[in-house]
């Protein structure tokens, strides 16, 4: 029989409200990221729950898989999808939410009174013998001989994926990259000679060496190409006129 | 010894917990604080922090790729957990089941390679 | 701890093991292979390597044994049969995606986008396509023989996983075949958890997931009845997903009308095939004592599929919908064999199977080839008159619709007549005369589509019957062929299958 110990029942009733509350707050909230957050206080509190159950696999498995690369891969569907973006909440079908909730309670009362005839007033049987070797050790027992052939047909399974991703995510290059000879070549070959070493660097010959400053060409005049691509984008280039050595203030102070 | 094995855990984060909160106070209350405005300044490297990401915030897909990537591989090494504590019992034929496992991802790994899924450009 | 190490029957396994093969040496031509020539190795690769599955599964027809992979794959002649209906099924829906019009050029390319033009003027090809078929097959040729649910959970992933990829691959209307591809993904996701949540059910029952433990607890009778129920309503979910039974069929129609047309034809044949198979298999082992427990829900859904199919078909303006529809009809006349629960009921699963698989194949074959300028018209208004214009084609889609419906001197008609008959051995009047009226149902809509084709006039809209290839030409030809044979002698495959279908315990 397997016997709770109180600390494990003091964090049990100290964690597990918080997991229904952030389960339900993960429902509730407006914004995604926030939903995010705390869908991995769900599944961190969940790895506790496993460790604490003697299922010490399960537990370092939430933790690595689910906590560490699923919830990352929920993050960065969130940034492309773009934080700031929300679902419209206007129902498609009518009336289909009213439904829907009616469905889903109707369901979860069902299988929790079906669930609690079964379990309760029951005890969890098994759980010393399958663990008597140890969690994980028990483990690599059964996934090297009992179940060895989906164990390795389940490499098949991640290659699928793998080719997956890249079938449906992969820009492939329809002409390879110009290598560094080739564009030195192009640099020379073209109208101007100008540009033949290079094009300058950011803040170079300014008081200021930050790369959202253009550079300051020997006749003082700002190159903006110096400037990346993407930060003009974005609108975050600084004007140069206020670095000129001319406007450097000269006056030594005493910091106070 | 019968004391409580949680004990011990808790100790740990007493401890833990400690530490931090002496580091953070003794730094406010010892350390000068002298403003200057050239300490907030982007010095040397870095930008500015501007308000509003590119493109509304949004990723290029291409990250999305090296995560679901990441996963695969992650999986791998769940597998490779069982067999790294049990391996001296495992003894040859866990080897080269372990072995043909991982040959079959690298198959996958060599795919996404050649393919230039890891090239960043 | 001691370990021992396992036994595998590499022999019985080698049709799982050469496909598996064959998918892993595609993925290294993806890789290292020049870009030229991939096509023409993949599509070599995939042949040979189902064909050489073929012939090793051939070669181990007549063994059965309970542990050909330590008690996760059951080796016995209804396996073996479903196994060969799968590597056939599949051998001609690869000649049908060989034809790569259907796919498109660059799938990570926005839709409509210049990389897009780009992608397509230079004429680039997702080969991986075959190598995601053969993990399909190999998934599929798991499926019905697993003997436990840890091995089911396995394989019907596998054989998901590239049919959801797959789905989205069209060449045209992107957005749609991505939608349905996204579509599939959710759902399939959404069952295949209900599925692992049944499994944890019937550990709870049985400590156990084996069928034959499972099934040892059925007839010991001490376990805990609710978690039975919920075990094997869960497992269930699960996988009258997969076959698209009515209330879970939502995403047939949706997938079969955005998927590249030669992929849902595979999907349609070969999922159908694999996931009945399991069913089978599960239902006649495992569960078949506790018949009380499922029979009166699996009764009710048959005869909801069927009815259901056949009365929204009617409606149907699309060819693929249309056919989508049918399927699920086709869906519920199967599952009549299911419940039947006798050997009889087994024999004319299988015999149903082969014979529904091999004629969907050829249907989605002659839709790939009706086309104007844009791509393949599936509109059903715009295929009227195309008797007069091919007869040829167009005779043979009616004739693949006849089988649909169950005329005689077609297969279909063996088919249903053997089904029927084995559920009505067994005692479910209610299936058969749903049975009988939803066919009849169906037969109006299919005929409806034939004098569409045959004596409405054509609309000069530019749509025409493209030539085939010469692989598509052979896949239609075949599967007709096999169609028209199977119903008039259809004995010499019925008495096959008699002689040798079981399912070892």
């Amino acid at each position: 029989m397997l016997t709770i110990q109180t600390p494990e029942a003091v964090m049990f009733w100290f964690l597990a409200p918080l997991a229904v509350i952030s389960a339900i707050g993960m429902l509730l909230v407006k914004k995604a990221v926030h939903s995010a957050l705390l869908l991995a206080w769900v599944m961190i509190t969940l790895a506790i729950f496993y460790i604490a159950q003697d299922a010490l696999f399960l537990g370092i498995v939430q933790i690595v898989v689910y906590t560490g690369a699923v919830m990352m891969l929920f993050l960065f569907i969130l940034m492309l999808v773009g934080v700031d973006a929300s679902d419209s909440l206007t129902e498609t079908i009518r009336g289909l939410r009213p439904i829907a909730i009616t469905a889903a309670l109707g369901f979860g009362g069902l299988l929790v009174s079906l669930i609690g005839r079964a379990t309760l007033g029951r005890e969890a049987a098994g759980l010393v013998d399958a663990n008597s070797e140890g969690n994980v050790q028990a483990l690599a027992k059964l996934l090297f001989s009992t179940y060895v052939w989906p164990f390795e047909v389940v490499s098949a399974l991640l290659i699928t994926a793998a080719l997956g991703a890249m079938v449906l995510a992969h820009h492939q290059r329809s002409v390879p990259r110009a290598t560094q000879r080739e564009q030195a070549i192009a640099r020379f070959r073209g109208a101007s000679l100008g540009s033949a070493a290079g094009l300058p660097n950011p803040g170079v010959f300014a008081r200021h060496n930050a790369v959202d400053v253009p550079a300051l060409l020997p006749d003082g005049s700002a190159a903006p190409n110096s400037i990346s691509a993407t930060l003009k984008a974005r609108g975050d280039m600084l004007e140069s006129t206020q670095f000129e050595l001319s406007e450097v203030d000269n006056t030594v102070t005493e910091e106070k | 010894m019968s004391a409580n094995p949680y004990i011990p855990i808790l100790v740990i984060f007493a401890i833990g917990f400690g530490f931090a909160a002496f580091s953070v106070g003794i730094a406010a209350v010892t350390g000068p604080a002298r403003y200057n405005r050239a300490k907030l300044e982007a010095y040397e490297c870095g930008i500015e922090p501007s308000p509003q990401a590119l493109q509304g915030g949004r990723f290029p897909v291409k990250y999305f790729l090296t995560a679901m990537l990441f996963i695969v591989f992650d999986i791998e090494i769940v597998f490779l957990y069982p067999w790294a504590v049990t391996f001296d019992k495992l003894g040859l034929f866990g080897l080269v089941e372990m072995a043909i496992f991982i040959g079959t991802v690298f198959v996958a790994y060599a795919y996404v390679w050649r393919r230039g899924g890891l090239e960043w450009d | 701890m001691t370990f021992t190490a396992p036994v595998l029957n590499y022999a019985q396994l080698a049709p799982m093991l050469i496909v598996l093969g064959g998918a892993l040496i595609g993925v290294l031509i993806e890789a290292f292979g020049p870009r030229a020539s991939r096509h023409a190795s993949q599509l070599f690769i995939t042949v040979a390597s189902l064909v050489a599955a073929f012939a090793a599964l051939v070669r181990v027809r007549n063994q059965s044994s309970v542990d050909a992979a330590m008690g996760s794959v059951g080796f016995d002649g209804a396996g073996v049969l479903l196994q060969g209906t799968i590597l056939i099924i599949a051998l001609l829906s690869v000649f049908l995606i060989a034809d790569q019009e259907n796919f498109t050029a660059l799938a990570a390319a926005v839709p409509g986008s210049s990389e897009e033009r780009e992608s397509l003027q230079l004429d680039l090809r997702v080969t991986e396509v075959y190598p995601l078929t053969l993990f399909a097959v190999a998934g599929m040729l798991l499926f019905p023989v697993s003997t436990d649910l840890i091995t089911l959970f396995v394989a019907l992933e596998m054989l998901s996983l590239p049919l959801y990829l797959m789905a989205g691959l069209s060449r045209r209307r992107r957005l749609m075949s991505q939608e349905s591809a996204l579509k599939y993904f959710l759902l399939g996701a959404f069952s295949s958890a209900f599925l692992l949540f049944g499994v944890a059910y019937l550990y709870g029952y049985s400590n156990s997931v084996t069928f034959a433990g499972i099934q040892a607890s059925i007839t010991g009778g001490s376990g805990n009845d609710v978690f039975l129920l919920l075990g094997i309503a869960f497992i269930s979910v699960g996988l009258l997903f997969k076959v698209g039974a009515v209330p879970f069929h939502a995403w047939s129609p949706d997938v079969y009308q955005g998927a590249p047309t030669a992929i849902t034809g595979f999907m349609a044949a070969a999922t159908k095939v694999a996931a009945f198979g399991a069913i089978l298999r599960i239902f006649y082992v495992a569960f078949a004592n506790a018949e009380w427990q499922w029979k009166p829900a699996l009764v009710l859904i048959a005869i909801v599929t069927m009815v259901f199919g056949s009365v929204v078909a009617i409606t149907q303006r699309d060819v693929k919908r249309m056919l989508a529809y049918s399927s699920i009809a086709h869906a519920g006349f199967l599952l009549a064999g299911v419940i039947a629960l006798s050997k009889s009921g087994l024999d004319a699963s299988i015999f149903y199977l082969f014979a529904y698989g091999i004629a969907t194949v050829g249907a989605f074959g002659v839709v790939t080839l009706v086309r104007d300028s844009a791509g393949e018209v599936t509109d059903l208004n715009r295929w009227s008159g195309l008797g007069k214009r091919s007869p040829l084609v167009a005779s043979v889609f009616a004739f693949f619709l006849l089988a649909f419906a169950g005329i005689p001197l077609t297969s279909g008609f063996i088919g249903k007549f053997s089904i029927f008959s084995a559920a009505y051995e067994t005692g479910s009047t209610a299936i058969l005369i749903a049975g009988v009226l939803s066919s009849a149902i169906a037969a109006f809509f299919y005929i409806r589509v034939i004098v569409l084709m045959f004596f409405k006039d054509p609309v000069e809209d530019g749509t025409s019957v493209v030539i085939p290839s010469a692989l598509t030409t052979t896949t239609i030809a075949v599967t007709s062929l096999i169609t028209l044979i199977l119903g008039i002698f259809p004995a010499p495959l019925i008495n096959f299958i008699e002689s040798s279908a079981f399912f070892i315990r």
